[in-house]
């Protein structure tokens, strides 16, 4: 059997409102998500900081965790397990929300702040030791020596990989779909099942997955070049 | 430069003219020796794995087995989901669909199909004590179904004002009916029948409303494939008139069972 | 709770039907990532290679490759295997297969470019001396930038692999019965204890990844004193 080609299929008509539709879920998806990684991560990371053994323990215990087990199963443990764990009012009410959508920002923000916190603490410690001791001694609090001094430096530092983290996300957001998430692989698996014209439909969502990535590693790339006068 | 453009369009031309010669999927089986079935995994009591042997088990995988024996060769399944079947069916992974499909005319399209070998209406799994009643009660509401499924069509059709959310497969959507995110549960009633009484708690749970539509199940075979369509139809009128088919559908749906529902229908026999 | 369904389904979720059928859960997930492992590292290897190179016609593909690679999704890469190499090479891919080249080809991508930021790393001093010896460059690649650049790069790599053994579970959409599509297949028979369920193989993956990464945080240590001594 010939394949027939019809590649108007995804652009126009009621599948490509489908796949736009999908790609505002996922922007939306992963935008928050990104916002919600990057405070978590942070906190994470400062806990780690503090010197007190059971914050310490704490987040490496949940770096540990979330960077070593598949995002795949901790999204199934959101959606399906938090049921049994969470109190029953609380799940009556969240269930009545846009549950699947939380369960996936959740899923995302957890498993993406773990490497963030990793990545800001290489961050962090790259900085002398003595700006610390130096704010410190200024009368600064911990907290805030962190908050003005320390933290702005680091983000500096770690910018190339964090943004490389939210690419990773906006590419993992891609999971969702296996809890009825109706983002941008979904509407594309969509309309493989409706259609049988997979091949439009995985090669439209492709291309705008790829563009989303080189748009956002080509603005970088602009950054590091005109603001930090980076490179060539 | 030149040399590569010329091995890359060798390969290309290689790999086009791979392309499916004309075969006779009837002779091919007959000379493996091997019917490869696709079935379900996940969805008692058609197809789901057993807890001792570890081995998929159920109805389709019996009939499966029946027709396998009547065509002389053996039987091998592999398992596929709701929204795989019909790839891998085109794609020659398996030679014939047993997944609790529907015979629909959009389908046929691109497959071909044998008579109904089951037969079973779409309709609602809801809480009892949750106050749906119908369709109709469920604007605005969240109706689980499965990806690829017409049970997700049908149901967007009948109630547009609901939010239908496809999971991978219904367990997977009832589960979330039992934990309230959604409202109902919507597929054929011989599923919605496995799923409820497959539950610690059945009678938490009702079947309920007017038919959303007519479901009768065909096996799934690849498009002009006669003679394999000949075959297999032969095998399930045989099977029927000789009693066989009851005798299997009876270990799955019969009255002793979990999951019983009468027989109601009757095959489309050719003298 | 029950945890009993997780015990009396323990050895499904370790080695699926076998030995009555065919391989499955955590076993099969451990193969497949050790499959991955080996086919990621040389393709990788080579498209690294391929993408440092000073001919035209070998970088640019390579760094087409790297890039489309590294901006779709795990996922989409799957599915064009599955779903649609078919349409492509006129023959079909058994799930488990399907899986595996996709697992290769994605990491491939993220290895190539680790092998590339290790080949850079080196002082220029290394090529220019290997070929002041007499070495052709491809001679001076082999025997003494690439196996200087990957011991480098040794933690990097464990770190890829570990994501691709996290990586394997995407198998389940496509109906392989790795330890995911296992967990699933058990979860919706029993439908009482996804929570159990989940924790239970999350832990198993963790076991193994967390081996995995601990180990190469030994091996950076390791590492990093051998280069502060040979300073």
């Amino acid at each position: 059997m010939a394949y027939q080609f019809d590649w108007g299929l995804v652009v126009s008509g009621e599948y490509g409102v489908m796949l736009a539709d999908g790609l505002v879920t996922t922007l939306k998806i992963s935008a928050l998500s990104i916002a919600l990684s990057l405070t978590l991560g942070t906190i994470v990371c400062v806990m780690r900081l503090t010197k007190v053994k059971a914050l310490e323990w704490l987040s490496a215990s949940f770096t540990e965790f979330f960077r070593n087990t598949p995002l795949l199963v901790q999204i199934f443990f959101w959606y399906f397990g938090s049921a049994a764990v969470l109190p029953v009012s609380w799940n009556k009410w969240l269930y009545a929300q846009d549950f699947e959508f939380a369960a996936g920002v959740i899923s995302l923000t957890v498993y993406t702040a773990a490497f963030i916190a990793e990545d800001l603490r290489s961050g962090i410690y790259a900085i002398p030791k003595t700006q610390l001791e130096a704010s410190r001694a200024c009368g600064l609090s911990f907290l805030q020596a962190m908050g003005y001094v320390i933290l702005p430096q680091a983000f500096r530092i770690i910018i190339p990989p964090l943004i490389s983290q939210f690419l990773n996300l906006i590419k993992n957001s891609s999971l969702v779909m296996t809890i009825g998430v109706m983002d941008l692989t979904y509407m594309a698996r969509q309309i493989e099942s409706q259609t049988f014209h997979g091949f439009e439909a995985f090669t439209a969502a492709t291309l705008i997955y790829l563009s989303i990535s080189l748009l956002v590693s080509g603005a970088i790339q602009i950054y590091n070049v005109r603001v930090l006068r980076l490179g060539r | 430069m030149k040399r590569f453009a010329v091995a890359v369009t060798a390969i290309l031309v290689l790999a086009l003219s791979a392309l499916p010669a004309l075969a006779n999927k009837f002779e091919d089986i007959k000379k493996k020796g091997v019917l490869v079935a696709g079935v379900k995994d996940s969805q008692p009591p058609f197809g789901y794995v057993d807890e001792a042997s570890k081995q998929i088990v159920g109805f389709e995988i019996d009939l499966m087995a029946a027709i396998a024996e009547k065509m002389g060769v053996k039987l091998e399944i592999k398992p596929v989901t709701s929204s795989t079947r019909i790839p891998m069916l085109s794609q020659g992974e398996i030679d014939v669909v047993a997944a609790t499909m529907t015979h629909s005319r959009e389908r046929d399209k691109t497959i071909d199909y044998s008579i109904t070998y089951f037969s079973t209406d779409q309709k609602l799994l809801v809480k009892k004590d949750g106050g749906i009643k119908s369709i109709k009660d469920l604007a605005g509401k969240k109706i689980g179904s499965a990806k690829g499924s017409t049970s997700e069509k049908n149901a967007k059709a009948a109630q547009p004002q609901a939010t239908i959310i496809s999971f991978e497969t219904y367990p997977e959507a009832f589960l979330a009916l039992k934990q309230g995110k959604v409202e109902a549960v919507t597929t054929d009633e011989a599923i919605l029948h496995g799923l409820r009484n497959k539950d610690d708690k059945p009678d938490d749970f009702a079947v309920v409303g007017e038919a959303i539509s007519a479901e009768p199940y065909g096996l799934g075979i690849v498009e002009n494939e006669s003679k394999l369509r000949d075959a297999i139809n032969f095998a399930l009128m045989d099977l029927w008139t000789e009693g066989k088919y009851q005798q299997i559908y009876n270990k799955w749906f019969g009255k002793d069972t979990k999951y019983y529902i009468p027989l109601t229908w009757t095959m489309e026999l050719w003298p | 709770m029950h945890w009993d369904v997780v015990w009396n389904n323990m050895s499904y979720l370790l080695l699926g039907a076998y030995p009555k059928g065919p391989l499955g859960g955590l076993a099969l997930s451990i193969v497949m990532a050790l499959v991955g492992i080996f086919g990621a590292f040389w393709l990788g290897l080579l498209v690294g290679v391929f993408r440092l190179s000073k001919k035209a016609w070998l970088r640019v593909p390579a760094l087409i490759y790297i890039e489309i690679i590294r901006g779709t999704p795990l996922l989409m890469v799957i599915f064009w295997f599955y779903f649609l190499a078919p349409v492509v090479l006129g023959k079909s891919l058994p799930g488990e297969q399907a899986a595996m080249i996709a697992l290769i080809v994605f990491t491939s991508a993220y290895i190539a470019e680790i092998v590339r930021a290790g080949v850079l790393s080196l002082p220029k001093g290394q090529m220019e001396a290997a070929r002041g010896s007499g070495l052709s460059h491809t001679q001076a690649m082999i025997y003494v930038i690439l196996p200087q650049a990957l011991f480098n790069m040794i933690p990097s790599f464990v770190n890829q692999f570990v994501s691709l053994t996290k990586d394997t579970s995407l198998g389940f959409i496509i109906g392989v019965t790795e330890l995911t599509k296992a967990a699933t297949q058990i979860n919706n028979r029993t439908m009482n204890a996804p929570s159990e369920i989940f924790i239970a193989i999350a832990a198993m993956y963790f076991l193994i990844c967390y081996v995995l990464t601990a180990f190469s945080r030994r091996l950076e240590g390791k590492i990093n004193r051998y280069q502060a001594r040979g300073r």
